[in-house]
């Protein structure tokens, strides 16, 4: 069992050892005594998911733990949250998602079972992913003043697909229909998946989601790209405009990944865990992993973190609020 | 527990149709609430409420029919086989996470034998912990399944 | 001559010796965690997704598609032996496989599954690779109103399905899609006959109610009646199936392939839809009907060759238009993703070795299992000399755990529990839970469907009709209906009636 510790120990050691001046010392690694669990509230496959397994072998390596992901889907990662959330506040159960979930949770179910800035404790940002707002060629417009002003024309006609009722890109589209004064119908579909395969079907007509999943199709042809969120254009899509260049609103709406704990985590242990995981981002294979998956890794501090979180509780919670938006 | 059978009904058909009764008016109960709207624009509840009336109807269809039919019984409902292999299941999901995985399969697999009167106590043991070490071995080493092995 | 130019570009990518061994790795885990209740393929795809990163892409595909098409194999030895359906895909094969196992024929039943998987793939193989863009195209073409057609049909089967009264069965589809309602309803977000309980949000799991109602009960039904120390022949003669066995499967296994390789390519009905529909058609034609659920080898042979067919061409999709067909070809375009290559239609052109070497490896994968199986039917079937007072318990176990590791969670283990006592009520009673199964799985996609196509058309139900996919189907239906009211179906249900 010593052998075992010193094992690990010495391996962590090794592996921080290019940044000697952030080498947290031997007890510092003992902070961690049995396994870690990452809380991936999401069915495998998705972004969430990928990233979780990306980062436990690294972070395992780290704390010299063994590291597991653990999937606990079910009602819209809210199981998965409140799993964490009443967990042992010793920073040994990690939560990894999108944190815009996290983020509507309180406006759209209002009897949840855990509170999202007191149970939750945030440890950093993972990576940003922009949205792309795109549609089948059926429609007839290549930006954003042709998408408008086709909408204007045809209220009512346009279809857009989002992965299910209050989802972030259901409430965006809301929000873009009600500031730009158009009107347009919002089929939910079960995921995102199901959502693109729909709009390139030409079942529905424009789609509002993650680069990775929609880029394929633009490059492809199969979708005409629109706009996309995010400070800058798209390497990819260098003819496509962004929304913050079209006066859209929500010009930093994406996929926000980041890793919690469970509230009330001592400050220390956060602030190792923190310094780990940014360390891990500034890995170039996890980088280049990360960017494959249609982003950026995005470190960060934890206070960061809760001040993006309170502040989009506030934002998106006005947007549910005033376009109604319920689940139940 | 035997079902008292008198000499007329047929039992299986009337006991299903009362069944079907139940999960329809707990239907109607658990959604009442939700809005119903009409077949070309369906709220939540229309789907639920409208499977519900067929299941009661067909409810009824098999009760009227269990009334008037001549008499067919129902097997001996025996005790110990369900409760065995259900208090093996509960004691399982109640341990996996407050004990262990270890804890979990050796007490499920133990009580589980009590379903059967073949069982023998030494055997069952033996066989008990077999089984386990090979559960922990399989689900969590090989297959990595997130559980504790011990309950220490 | 350009396909044989594929297929031999295909051949010379998977019949690398690496190659070779990835898929070799993956149909042995994938048999193994078939085997197992429960524990299915997509964990399994995602827990070995990390050590995929550093091969090849052809070789992290061809492994990870090996796991999926080994997992169908594994999932119809548990269910032929003890009836526990461990996937979707396997309750029809408990109806008659479960049945031969009981009269002392597990070995036969158990190869003609493994026989006509081997078909089913190799003749699959062939279809992605002559058809795969016209059959891309076609799925295209299917939206909401086609779906909803579709859906229709296939429940309408499920009446065949079951061998006692039609009623009994019709009844049992509905409760099946009702108990398919509870969950987040998709089309409003609003959660129905949730109970106030969060695990019930995403609706009830397939897997618990299928064990429950089939494994479960029908160990506690088992363990009422004495022991029958059952027979298990180790000679070769019985192991194997004989002449008039093949003869009468041959036919089923070509139906099976067909229906199986059309329905697999659609995205969402993918997994349930073939192998009900095979046994349904099996049934439909057989002529003496009666023998389905006592053990008829057609009943084995379709269902399962439907569905190895189907998780096959359901990669046609992924791989010609990037689209994943179910939850397990989107952890496949993560998998594609983390070598970097986008998926999409550009990936046949780009890297034609990559998706013909994939395509080429489904038929020494399918060659590997069939070497793997045969022999393993003994082994298999000698597992039934384990006294069943042992057996049982760890049976009991096995389905604990499975349930448990779908989502880590008890609630599954509960809900097992829960169909286990209402599995045993329907026992009792007489009745059959596979119409109630497929109704589960087929009715939110109903409702959704439905609910969607009038969304899109404003309310108009003449879109059902004046599409002409849908048309053509409903018209199916139709004359379905018709043929359940002539004389011949009134017939069987005046002999259920007298039963």
């Amino acid at each position: 069992m010593n052998l075992r510790l010193f094992r690990a120990a010495a391996a962590a050691l090794a592996i921080a050892a290019p940044l000697a001046a952030l080498v947290p010392s031997l007890a510092s690694t003992q902070q961690f005594d049995r396994p870690v669990r990452i809380v991936v509230p999401f069915a495998p496959g998705g972004t969430s998911d990928i990233l979780a397994r990306l980062i436990a072998p690294k972070l395992s390596e780290a704390v010299g733990q063994p590291v597991v992901v653990e999937n606990k889907p079910g009602a819209a990662g809210n199981i998965g949250a409140d799993a964490v959330a009443k967990a042992k506040p010793d920073g040994h159960t990690l939560l990894l998602m999108d944190i815009g979930s996290l983020a509507v949770a309180p406006s759209l179910f209002p009897d949840l079972t855990y509170n999202v800035e007191n149970d939750l404790a945030p440890v950093g940002m993972v990576m940003f992913g922009p949205y792309v707002l795109a549609a089948n060629p059926s429609v007839p417009a290549k930006n954003v003043a042709e998408l408008v002003a086709y909408a204007k024309a045809n209220p009512g006609k346009l279809a857009v697909a989002n992965s299910g009722v209050g989802a972030l890109n259901h409430i965006t589209a809301v929000a873009l229909a009600r500031d730009l004064g158009i009107e347009w119908k919002n089929v939910p579909y079960k995921g995102g998946a199901a959502a693109s395969r729909a709009v390139v079907s030409d079942e529905s007509n424009v789609i509002i989601n993650g680069a990775t999943a929609t880029l394929p199709f633009v490059t492809n042809k199969q979708l005409v790209g629109i706009a996309v969120t995010g400070e800058e254009r798209l390497a990819t899509l260098p003819d496509v405009e962004t929304f913050k260049q079209a006066k859209l609103p929500l010009s930093d709406a994406g996929t926000w990944q980041g890793l919690l704990t469970t509230g009330k985590t001592p400050p220390e242990v956060v602030a190792r865990l923190n310094a780990e995981l940014n360390k891990i981002l500034a890995l170039p294979e996890i980088k280049e992993k990360v960017a494959e998956q249609g982003g950026a890794v995005r470190p960060g501090t934890p206070e960061a973190v809760k001040t993006w979180l309170t502040t989009n509780i506030k934002n998106w919670g006005d947007i549910v609020r005033a376009a109604d938006i319920k689940t139940n | 527990m035997r079902i008292v059978t008198r000499r007329r009904f047929d039992w299986p058909d009337l006991l299903f149709g009362f069944f079907l009764i139940a999960v329809a008016a707990g239907t109607f109960a658990a959604t009442w609430r939700l809005s119903g709207g009409t077949a070309a624009d369906m709220g939540p509840g229309y789907m639920p409420r409208a499977i519900a009336l067929v299941l009661l109807a067909f409810g009824a269809f098999f009760a009227a029919r269990g009334f008037r039919r001549a008499y067919a019984g129902i097997e001996r409902v025996q005790l110990r086989p369900i409760l065995g292999v259900g208090v093996s299941v509960g004691v399982f999901a109640l341990l996996i996470e407050s004990a262990s995985l270890a804890a979990a399969s050796f007490a499920s697999i133990v009580i589980a034998a009590v379903a059967s009167r073949e069982s023998r106590f030494f055997e069952v043991i033996l066989f008990g912990l077999f089984i386990t070490a090979g559960a922990v071995l399989l689900f969590v080493k090989a297959l990595a399944l997130p559980v504790a092995i011990w309950p220490w | 001559m350009e396909l044989f130019d594929n297929l031999l570009l295909g051949l010379s990518t998977a019949l690398q010796l690496n190659n070779l061994i990835y898929c070799l790795i993956g149909v042995v885990i994938g048999t193994a965690i078939g085997v197992l209740p429960g524990i299915g393929p997509i964990p399994t795809v995602a827990l070995l997704l990390p050590f995929t990163f550093g091969l090849e892409p052809a070789s992290a595909l061809i492994m990870l598609a090996g796991i999926f098409y080994g997992a169908q194999y594994g999932g119809s030895t548990t269910a032929i032996l003890v009836n526990v359906p461990g996937e979707t895909s396997s309750v029809v094969t408990c109806l008659d496989g479960h049945e031969m196992a009981k009269q002392g024929r597990a070995g036969p039943a158990l190869a003609i599954a493994a026989i006509s998987s081997f078909f089913a793939g190799t003749v699959a193989t062939v279809v992605i690779a002559v058809l795969s863009l016209p059959l891309a195209a076609l799925a295209l073409k299917f939206a909401a109103v086609e779906y909803f057609s579709l859906l229709v049909l296939g429940l309408f089967a499920a009446v065949i399905l079951a061998h006692g009264s039609v009623a009994k069965s019709l009844a049992m589809v509905f409760l099946g899609l009702l108990i398919g309602t509870v969950g987040i309803d998709v089309n409003s977000g609003i959660a129905r006959m949730t109970f106030g309980v969060p695990a019930l949000a995403d609706g009830l799991d397939f897997v618990p109610v299928a064990m429950g109602m089939f494994g479960l009960a029908e160990i506690i039904a088992n363990l009422e009646r004495p022991e029958v120390r059952q027979v298990v022949s180790q000679k070769l003669r019985d192991l194997i199936p004989s002449r008039a066995d093949l003869k009468a499967a041959f036919p089923a296994m070509v139906r099976g392939t067909f229906i199986g390789s059309a329905l697999g390519v659609l995205p969402g009905g993918g997994a349930a839809l073939p192998p009900f529909t095979a046994y349904a058609l099996e049934k439909k034609m057989a002529k003496d009907p009666s023998r389905f659920g006592k053990g008829a080898i057609e009943g084995v042979a379709g269902p399962e060759a439907a569905n190895n067919a189907g998780a096959q061409t359901s990669f046609i999709p992924l791989l010609t238009l990037g689209i994943p067909a179910n939850a397990l070809m989107a952890l496949m375009i993560g998998a594609l993703m983390m070598q970097g290559i986008q998926p999409g239609p550009q990936v046949m052109t780009e890297q034609p070795a990559l998706v013909w070497g994939v395509i080429a490896s489904m038929w020494t994968g399918n060659l590997m299992l069939l070497i793997i199986n045969l022999p393993l039917v003994g082994l298999w079937v000698s597992m039934l000399k384990i006294p069943y007072r042992l057996l049982f318990p760890a049976i009991v176990l096995f389905c604990c755990i499975g349930t448990y590791g779908i989502s880590n969670s008890a609630f599954n283990v509960w809900l097992m529990l829960g169909c286990a006592v209402v599995g045993y009520f329907f026992i009792k009673v007489g009745v059959e839970p596979a119409p109630l199964l497929l109704g589960l799985v087929l009715g939110p996609q109903l409702e959704e469907n439905f609910r969607r196509a009038m969304q899109l058309s404003d309310g108009d139900p003449s879109v059902f009709l004046t599409r002409p996919i849908s048309a053509v189907l409903l018209g199916v239906v139709a004359v379905m209906l018709l043929a359940m009211l002539s004389p011949a179906v009134l017939k069987t249900r005046k002999e259920a009636l007298a039963e």
